[in-house]
């Protein structure tokens, strides 16, 4: 599930006060994160979480959830 | 190997080109289908015209007709190449269209398309099977000429590989000449308000002889490309071009390449592309987004030309991405531009081969009062860049708004004159009567000429090009003329410099007659979600009071006016 920390740096990288973010929600249907605006999110996770994404790791996301996923995964790896 | 000489075409119909190729070099590399996922598809030229004969035999099979337009509406797809040239190769015409974004809300789409309709005259679409619930309504209404809906992508066996002699597809080339269309093109911008040109076989040839000269092209090159193909760069610069003359070109998927922009560069690293073209944000895009672990063997040594065009081009991009760039091999003389447009077929003016463009740092203040004065080291300045000197077969010249031609250093109209202009709009006289003057193409576009340079500076009217996408204004405000809370009619769209992302961003202002910021912060971010439906990004919103926003002679707001008042700081008496 998408932790309340993932959510603040989304919210914060996107510049929106308050938006209902779920697993399931896509990035399209979210305010202002078009195609091109999807690196400045995934950097701004990359900074928050202290961790790099490949190309073929972010090239398959379909939701929020795959990205909380694929951030836990790569937290518990560094461990 | 060929030399710059040997490139020019000199067949009748631009199928004539493409099959003389599969013919003479059946084994060489038309088109590298690139997959960041997965291994790239390689199409010779032989396999390529193989598969498209077979995919025309079916359309031919499907009904369609010498002259029917053919809307392809299809993904990235290996299978789009060759669907293209069987459309071609049966005489009919076709047009490629955007898929639509998911953010774009259906009833938009399906609005958008039945406009595209009526003025682009389409009889047929090709598509993919997902978008059949959407698209379908568009024949059920029976207010429109459409005559089938095609899913090539679905076909197997015999449709894609059967005997291709079995219909008479060159019997429909012997009844076309040069003069026949060869493809519809529309005008970049919003769906709703998309203005459709028709090339003909011999627009298009004139066109890839006189830009190839331009570019000094020879059968060295190799294009990559990650632009989308319903975009007139994409599709004549790094498709059309290209297979004209039998040179490879490597294709992208464009939301690959946003969502991981290395990947162009490992493209041009592996396949040693030597010429890409780009509009302006994407440098920036490139030069920030990228991280150095990202570019480990990574080679641009092989680029000779990146060429800007779409949008202004700004020197401070350009410098952005070279310093980014020099140190894994790009060099300053591949940092060219271009001017270009639809209804030239593509280029009109280009920069040299071997010469990065020229660039003149003015007067932003004498800029502002239409007056090219150079910087005087005090007070502002901006760096315009070149976009060149007219290719062969194409003038340029600037007018004031009374059409007078204006001299040296003074700003106007961009007007063309082209050997590939196109006729007209389809289906719209009178837009086609009010673009031209006296054989001359009034661009819209804003420029100077300086030394023999055309420098394109912006748009005369509120066009918004945001990312070398038009966007027009009056789109977005219909849309968020509905948003409750929002005053209709009471809305203006407008684009401000981001010197940021290298593009304009897209702003809104507003009136409503909310008070408490709890109101206004909803406000804000129902009107983004607006926006959304019509697949615009709004970054900024601007909420004001009733009546605030200024008048034009129209009655309605004027953007620029509140533009200028917003950017002023004016937003602070009133507005949030």
């Amino acid at each position: 599930m998408i932790s309340e920390r993932m959510k603040k740096v989304i919210l914060r990288a996107l510049r929106l006060k308050e938006f209902d973010l779920r697993d399931e929600t896509r990035a399209y249907e979210v305010p202002g994160w078009d195609s091109l605006n999807h690196v400045v999110v995934l950097a701004a996770i990359e900074k928050e979480y202290n961790l790099r994404f490949r190309s073929h790791e972010v090239l398959p996301l379909s939701n929020i959830g795959d990205l909380q996923a694929l951030v836990d995964r790569k937290m518990a790896d560094a461990r | 190997m060929g030399t710059r000489k040997e490139c020019t075409v000199r067949d009748k119909l631009v199928y004539h080109c493409w099959q003389n190729h599969a013919i003479r070099y059946p084994g060489n590399e038309a088109i590298v289908h690139w997959d960041a996922l997965g291994e790239p598809f390689r199409w010779t030229y032989g396999s390529l015209l193989d598969v498209s004969d077979t995919i025309a035999c079916s359309l031919i099979r499907s009904g369609i007709e010498t002259g029917d337009v053919c809307a392809l509406i299809l993904r990235h797809n290996k299978f789009f190449y060759p669907t293209y040239l069987a459309i071609a190769a049966i005489g009919a015409i076709p047009a490629v269209l955007a898929y639509p974004n998911a953010r774009l809300h259906p009833d938009k789409f399906v609005h958008g398309m039945s406009g595209m309709l009526e003025r682009s005259g389409l009889d047929w679409i090709l598509t993919e099977k997902d978008l059949a619930p959407v698209i379908d309504p568009l024949t059920a209404a029976g207010q429109n000429r459409i005559k089938g809906i095609l899913f090539p992508l679905e076909w197997t066996g015999s449709a894609r590989t059967g005997n291709r002699n079995s219909l008479p597809i060159g019997k429909r080339r012997d009844t076309l000449d040069n003069a026949s269309p060869f493809l519809l093109q529309h005008s970049s911008g919003t769906t709703g308000l998309q203005k459709a040109v028709v090339m003909s076989n011999k627009a298009i040839l004139d066109h890839v002889n006189n830009y190839s000269a331009a570019i000094g092209l020879s059968q060295h090159d190799k294009v990559v490309n990650w632009l989308p193909l319903y975009h007139d760069m994409g599709l004549i610069a790094a498709f059309i071009l290209p297979l004209a003359f039998g040179i490879p070109s490597i294709q992208l998927d464009p939301f690959q390449w946003v969502t991981a922009p290395s990947i162009l560069l490992h493209a041009v690293t592996r396949e040693k592309a030597t010429l890409a073209w780009m509009p302006n944000f994407a440098y920036v895009f490139l030069a920030d987004r990228i991280p150095d672990d990202e570019l480990d063997g990574v080679d641009l040594s092989s680029i000779r030309m990146l060429i800007n065009s779409s949008e202004v081009v700004r020197g401070e991009s350009h410098e952005k991405f070279f310093n980014r760039f020099v140190k894994y091999g790009f060099r300053r003389s591949a940092l060219s531009t271009c001017y270009a447009m639809a209804e030239a077929t593509f280029a009109v003016t280009q920069t040299p081969p071997g010469s990065d463009a020229v660039s003149l740092a003015v007067d932003s203040q004498a800029l502002a009062k239409r007056k090219v004065l150079p910087a005087r080291g005090v007070g502002p300045s901006k760096l315009c860049v070149s976009s060149g000197k007219p290719i062969p077969g194409c003038s340029v010249k600037i007018s004031d708004k009374d059409g007078t031609e204006m001299p040296d250093d003074r700003i106007g109209t961009v007007l063309i004159r082209s050997d590939s202009l196109f006729d007209g709009y389809m289906n719209d006289p009178e837009k086609t009567r009010l673009s031209k003057r006296d054989g001359w193409y009034i661009s819209g576009d804003l420029g100077f000429i300086h030394d023999g340079e055309c420098f394109v500076i912006g748009r005369e009217d509120d066009v918004i090009i945001n990312a070398g996408r038009n966007i027009f204004p009056e789109d977005v405000e219909d849309a968020v003329n509905t948003v409750p809370g929002v005053i209709p009619g009471r809305v203006v769209a407008f684009g401000v410099e981001d010197a940021a992302t290298g593009t304009e961003k897209v702003c809104l202002a507003a009136e409503t007659p909310y008070l408490t910021e709890k109101e206004k912060e909803a406000l804000k971010l129902a009107v983004k979600i607006a926006g959304m439906a019509v697949d615009v990004t709004i970054q900024e919103v601007y909420l004001v009071p009733p009546r605030w926003l200024i008048k034009s002679s129209s009655g309605k707001p004027s953007r620029k006016t509140n533009m200028a008042r917003i950017l002023s700081g004016d937003i602070t008496r009133g507005g949030t």
